[in-house]
């Protein structure tokens, strides 16, 4: 089986598995062979895997108390080196991103981080993603086998379900890691769990809003357009005024909604990466030299404590009407 | 407590020039601190402040990043001592060579308790660079790092993920790669800058790190352009507040958004 | 505690301040030189024609080692009308021969470069910290301060630009009147190369300035330029204030009016914008002139309010480095005899008598009261153009001599034969 053709998979997040798993169809194609997943969790996850396209499955069972996703590299540098497959599509989470370096390391390989599409020249196997915050696109041809790479949410389309999987679940056993970590307490953070990448209709503020307490009126205009916030960064961290799950960007989300309304956002490129594929974007800004002000279908010159409730009063008028 | 920080120093993205075929140029882009490693640097600080020892900053790039300017910046912001390793066969490193780069010139610094790096460079921004160096340094290594106290030979970490706070420790020596919202960077004041002129630099070369070759590329960049921009309307909507939404609230409902 | 104590703190790293601290490092003085941008020349702005023999005094061939763009070989005088221009070509190979007359520059670089000699030299460079003012022990300036720390030396320079704040702080002066004040417009436009030197008709690294007036700035006092620089060009107006404040004029209209006309727009065809901004410029002259030393505190450059600017000429990086360098030689002799008192800083302005600055300034006293002469801004440039159009228009009509052509279009113009000779003394006088 040593023969370079195999894809694998890796993610914690079963829906992020999912389009893995698509991801790792396009490059079996070219080199004809077999889309394999890792799983880390219990049986079902497993046959989920098979479900979702996956040829077969490298089963760890759950993770045992104490232990951290992370603790999954020495497990994996020894199959892939047993197995040798062409390749490891890791998603781009944090502990994704944390396994797909230290296992780039231990195999010697750089990782290909947060691909955006994968292309062949010939044989050879190219990546696309954005460097220097989204202000340019670099394409990458890894010069060393196995090509490891994370890639993020909304990348590439999942499949529709399998009702009746053929492949097999190999059971993989753990390989002790040499150091550990003792996990002291685990808080899920008050997440609202958004999923921006969903969304019809986002609306984002911006720096351009003065004080935290103005964010309700920028809720309001999200309720009148029946749309989820979202914000920029320094919105989420810095000034922490929002979680970090809904700011948008090159290190946050990435969304494609309808439509897309920046309130005071200046539209830096590595926000506008994340949004540059929404139908209709419309800014507000006092600004009209602002960069999102030029890259906009309806930008709206003035001052958004103004612009805001005036949009407002007028979005309630026509649902009266 | 003997800590390593590392800062990459890059192009700063504003500077980017495109060309009118897409192609870009960095010829005129003023070279900085990345802005996600000025945290990292501010919290080793913080660490030495609190717990004594020192801060050694270690940065591996061009010979263009031994410059006067880069060397005082990153010292007026506390570090107390620089390591450089600045030659032209690291223009453009991938992640794996630089980290390799990186684990040589720790081992030669010589018992290091903490590496700390940045989320992220500046100009790539894989958030790589320090998992594969813990890795290679065969030590713990966490990255999310978004508080850290230090007792004894053990680390308290706090990790910020996607939707859970995690609690470790683990034992000393260790790498972490630090969040952005660790700590705010200090903007540097006269003294330290002044100080910062007195601060030994020292210059390594890959030979000086036992490095006789560059360690071997494993990524090959065939290309470098401007994303392709996006046709957008760009109707420009001027006028008092009032029309102004009116007019806006119009497009909404004729683009069917609304 | 012991304090540090400094020979001089310069607070200011464009032209005057670097090359202050550049003069004083030489002579063996510890120098501490602060600049608010994150780098010298990052706030800058000007029109970027230096003026460079004084500079060669201070560092012989400066050219060599510094950014400079082109050598100006042709210095075009042109005056607009609203569809016209009349241009005075002047090329001399002289120009072209070290040690130069004049370069175009980008303060940016030039500036940074400027300061990383004073580096070199021993000056210690402080970037990103804004001075907030001074510190006085006994009515003395002793220090700076900058985010609440204070920082002393035995003498302080402020060159820190025409709103100099360190001489206002200091009670030197006051914020500068409108009457007294211009302001600057400035773009700087990328071409290529090969464009530049085939458009300017210029050889290798010759290079052409134009010194515009008439339509350029509506009629409002002031003038325009257009400097070619390696691959870009600086196009700017400098506008008297209070002039545009009355007519109620921006300046950012007048601009783009200025950078449509006819003359200036194939000039600029096809490049791209990559830097604009707007200063203050100091025009009162003599008249507008503090004090230039205080105990413990000496002004140079545009904080001193060193500059000429007659619409011909706008002139002022020269004038900053020179009387950099005065104040720096008096510090040096205050430095050498252990004497700091307000009587030896006072000799400053003795030695500035001495030199070109002052002299300089002298010469050019009358130029803002002529320059506000409505006539030079609207009449002439229509007269002239007027004269021209009537000489060269092919009308099948017999032409006149060239005599009556002048009298009937002096006629025609708003202009008598008293206000011509007034104006033709006041300008030979003023300019
Ligand atoms: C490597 C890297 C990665 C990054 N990743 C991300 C990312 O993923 N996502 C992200 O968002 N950012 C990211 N950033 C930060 C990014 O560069 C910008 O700093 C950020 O997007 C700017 O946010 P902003 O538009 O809210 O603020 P600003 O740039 O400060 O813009 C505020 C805007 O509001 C306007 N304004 C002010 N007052 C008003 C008013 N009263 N009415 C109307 N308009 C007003 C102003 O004209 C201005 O245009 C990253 C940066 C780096 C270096
Ligand atoms: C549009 C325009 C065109 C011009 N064209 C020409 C020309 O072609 N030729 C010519 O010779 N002259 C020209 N001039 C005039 C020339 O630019 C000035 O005379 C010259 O820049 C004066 O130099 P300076 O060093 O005194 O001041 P500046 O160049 O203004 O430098 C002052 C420095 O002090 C710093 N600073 C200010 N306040 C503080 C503070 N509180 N703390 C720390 N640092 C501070 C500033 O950032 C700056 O770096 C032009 C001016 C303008 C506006
Ligand atoms: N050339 C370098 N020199 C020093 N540190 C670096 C270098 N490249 C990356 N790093 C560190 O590694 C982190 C992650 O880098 P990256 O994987 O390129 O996003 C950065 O934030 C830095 O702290």
């Amino acid at each position: 089986m040593a023969d370079d053709k195999d894809v694998w998979v890796f993610s914690e997040k079963p829906a992020l598995q999912a389009e893995l798993i698509a991801g790792a169809q396009q490059l079996t194609s070219h080199t004809g062979g077999q889309v394999m997943a890792v799983v880390l969790g219990a049986r079902s996850q497993a046959e989920q895997a098979l479900e979702q396209g996956a040829q077969r499955v490298l089963w760890l069972g759950e993770l045992p108390s104490g232990r951290l996703v992370e603790d999954i590299v020495p497990t994996l540098a020894a199959s892939v080196q047993d197995k040798r497959p062409f390749g490891v599509i890791i998603g781009a989470t944090i502990r994704g991103r944390a396994v797909a370096g230290r296992l780039a390391a231990r195999l010697g390989v750089a990782a290909l981080a947060d691909v955006l599409e994968f292309q062949w020249d010939d044989s050879a196997l190219l990546a696309r993603h954005m460097v220097f915050g989204g202000g340019a696109v670099r394409i990458d041809r890894p010069l060393a086998g196995p090509v490891i790479a994370t890639t993020g949410q909304g990348i590439f389309e999942a499949g529709a379900l399998q009702a009746r999987p053929k492949g097999e679940i190999e059971p993989l056993s753990w390989v002790e890691p040499p150091w550990q970590a003792a996990v002291i307490e685990r808080r899920s953070r008050a997440v609202s769990s958004v999923n921006l990448s969903a969304a019809k209709r986002v609306v984002c503020p911006g720096r351009g809003v003065a004080r935290q307490e103005d964010l309700g009126l920028i809720e309001e205009l999200a309720q009148a357009l029946s749309a989820e916030m979202a914000c920029t960064r320094p919105l989420a961290e810095g000034l922490g005024w929002l979680p970090r799950e809904r700011y948008i960007g090159i290190s946050g989300a990435m969304i494609k909604p309808d439509l897309y309304l920046g309130v005071g956002v200046s539209g830096q490129a590595q926000h506008t990466i994340g949004m540059s594929e929404s139908r209709v974007v419309v800014a507000i800004n006092k600004d009209r030299a602002a960069p999102l002000m030029t890259q906009s279908d309806y930008a709206v010159e003035g001052d958004l404590y103004q612009v805001v409730p005036a949009l407002i009063r007028a979005l309630k008028a026509r649902k009266a009407k | 407590m003997k800590i390593v920080v590392c800062a990459k120093l890059a192009p700063d993205a504003s500077d980017i020039e495109v060309r009118s075929d897409g192609s870009i140029s960095l010829e005129r882009a003023e070279w900085r601190i990345g802005s996600f490693d000025l945290q990292a640097i501010e919290a080793a600080v913080r660490l030495r402040d609190a717990h004594g020892g020192s801060v050694t900053a270690l940065s591996v790039g061009p010979q263009r990043i031994n410059h006067s300017k880069l060397r005082k910046d990153l010292l007026s912001r506390g570090p107390d001592e620089l390591v450089l390793v600045a030659e032209d066969a690291l223009n453009g490193a991938d992640t794996a060579v630089t980290a390799q780069v990186l684990a040589a010139a720790v081992r030669k610094i010589g018992a290091v308790d903490l590496v700390l790096t940045g989320e992220g460079s500046a100009d790539l921004y894989f958030q790589q660079v320090g998992l594969q160096l813990g890795e290679l340094l065969a030590v713990p290594v966490f990255n999310a790092v978004s508080k850290i106290e230090v007792s004894d030979s053990q680390v308290r970490i706090e990790r910020s993920l996607e939707e859970e706070t995690e609690v470790l420790e683990l034992p000393l020596p260790a790498v972490l790669a630090v969040t952005t919202d660790i700590h705010t960077p200090r903007l540097p004041n006269m003294k330290e800058i002044l100080l910062a002129a007195k601060k030994p630099v020292y210059e390594w070369s890959l030979a000086d790190l036992g490095l006789e070759n560059t360690p071997e590329p494993r990524v090959e960049a065939v290309s470098l352009r401007a994303p392709r921009p996006v046709e957008r309307k760009r109707i420009l909507i001027e006028g008092s507040p009032e029309e102004a939404a009116q007019s806006l609230a119009g497009y909404l409902v004729k683009e069917g958004v609304v | 505690m012991t304090e540090d104590v400094f020979d001089a703190i310069i607070v200011g790293a464009g032209v005057a301040g670097s090359s202050a601290a550049y003069r004083l490092a030489r002579a063996g003085l510890q120098v501490v030189l602060i600049e608010r941008g994150p780098f010298p020349g990052s706030k800058n702005l000007s029109g970027g024609v230096l003026y460079g023999r004084v500079l060669h005094d201070l560092i012989p061939n400066f050219w060599e080692s510094a950014p400079v763009e082109r050598v100006i070989t042709n210095q075009i005088v042109s005056f607009l009308t609203a569809d016209s221009s009349v241009n005075l070509d002047f090329k001399t190979e002289a120009f072209n021969q070290p040690p130069y007359n004049g370069f175009t520059v980008l303060r940016a670089r030039f500036d940074r470069w400027l300061a990383e000699q004073a580096e070199a030299a021993g000056v210690m460079l402080v970037p990103g910290i804004k001075v907030d003012g001074v510190v006085k022990r006994d009515g003395k300036v002793v220090g700076i301060s900058a985010d609440n720390e204070e920082m002393l030396a035995k003498v302080v320079i402020a060159a820190d630009g025409a709103n100099s704040f360190i001489a206002q702080q200091a009670g030197l002066r006051d914020k500068i009147p409108a009457g007294h004040a211009a302001v600057g417009v400035k773009e700087v436009i990328g071409l290529p190369r090969e464009v530049i030197e085939e458009r300017f008709h210029l050889n290798g690294n010759e290079g052409a300035a134009y010194n515009i007036v008439g339509f350029a700035t509506r009629g409002v006092p002031g003038g325009g330029f257009l400097y070619t620089n390696q691959e870009s060009l600086s196009v700017g107006l400098v506008i008297h204030l209070e002039a545009l404040v009355e007519r109620q004029l921006k300046p950012a209209e007048i601009f783009e009016d200025f950078l449509a006309h006819p003359m200036i727009a194939p000039l600029i065809k096809g490049g791209k914008l990559l830097e604009y901004g707007a200063h203050l410029v100091p025009e009162g002259g003599l008249k507008m002139m503090p004090p230039l030393a205080a105990d413990g505190l000496l002004l140079v450059g545009d904080a001193a309010g060193f500059g000429v600017n007659n619409g011909f000429v706008v002139r002022g990086m020269d004038l900053a480095i020179g009387s950099a360098v005065a104040a720096a030689e008096t510090i040096i002799e205050a430095q050498a005899a252990d004497d700091f008192s307000a009587a030896r800083l006072h000799s400053y302005p003795d030695r500035l008598e001495k030199s070109f600055v002052m002299q300089d300034m002298r010469t050019y006293a009358r130029a803002v009261d002529f320059m506000k002469n409505d006539r030079l801004f609207e009449a002439y440039p229509t007269l002239l153009s007027n004269i021209l159009a009537d000489i060269y228009r092919q009308d099948a009509q017999p032409k006149k001599n060239l005599a009556p052509t002048l009298l009937k279009n002096l006629k025609t113009s708003k202009i008598s034969l008293l206000d011509l000779l007034k104006d033709a003394l006041a300008g030979g006088r003023a300019l």
